[in-house]
């Protein structure tokens, strides 16, 4: 399965974001450090929920690093995240 | 000496740390790069480390803040964010609000410039 379709499962199932979109953004970041040629590299996050609302910045990203897993995160180069 | 107790003392003997992918003055990462220009910009003295050169520091400190990202910016010993969360913080103002709280020296006007900039 497509990782940006199993981040966004994830984040869904743990957080039950109001919105949420998963940009898949390899393409720009091809070539660069940390390209490992899958097209699976880079990703960026935009979430609105509201159990990340009482959540300090960095309780926010871990509470979606956490939601998205070790293993995910793992096979990943980077990620973006705006919370809303 | 292990990687947790080098990290740990790096913390703590510098007011400010950027673990990096690079140096300050090569970056070798955009997120790295941005978190460094900054600094740069906003004129604070910062000791970077290269986690490019040292596989225990850089497996070390993921462990260490429980935090899977690189770059990882310390103040007195803090951990305060990555790329993300310091761009926002800088475009926020929180920023500024931390190291004056902290007591660390920053060029005011030079924040003020990136969120005009910004805006």
């Amino acid at each position: 399965m497509r990782i940006d379709t199993q981040i966004h499962a994830r984040l869904t199932d743990a957080l039950a974001p109001e919105s949420l979109d998963v940009q898949n953004e390899s393409a720009k970041h091809a070539g660069h450090a940390g390209d490992d040629g899958s097209g699976e590299s880079h990703f960026h996050v935009t979430i609105k929920a509201a159990s990340l609302d009482d959540l300090s910045r960095i309780g926010r990203h871990r509470a979606i690093h956490d939601a998205i897993g070790k293993d995910l995160m793992g096979r990943i180069h980077a990620l973006g995240i705006t919370v809303l | 000496m292990t990687a947790e107790n080098q990290i740990k003392d790096t913390v703590t003997q510098n007011d400010v740390v950027l673990f990096m992918k690079g140096t300050k003055t090569m970056p070798q990462c955009g997120f790295s790069s941005r978190v460094a220009g900054v600094l740069n910009f906003m004129g604070i003295e910062f000791q970077d480390v290269n986690v490019l050169a040292d596989d225990g520091i850089r497996q070390g400190i993921k462990d260490y803040s429980d935090w899977p990202t690189i770059p990882q910016l310390y103040v007195k010993g803090e951990f305060v964010g990555g790329c993300d969360i310091i761009t926002e913080m800088t475009l926020s103002g929180e920023l500024d609000t931390l190291l004056s709280d902290k007591g660390i020296s920053f060029d005011k006007d030079a924040a003020e410039k990136i969120r005009e900039a910004n805006g």
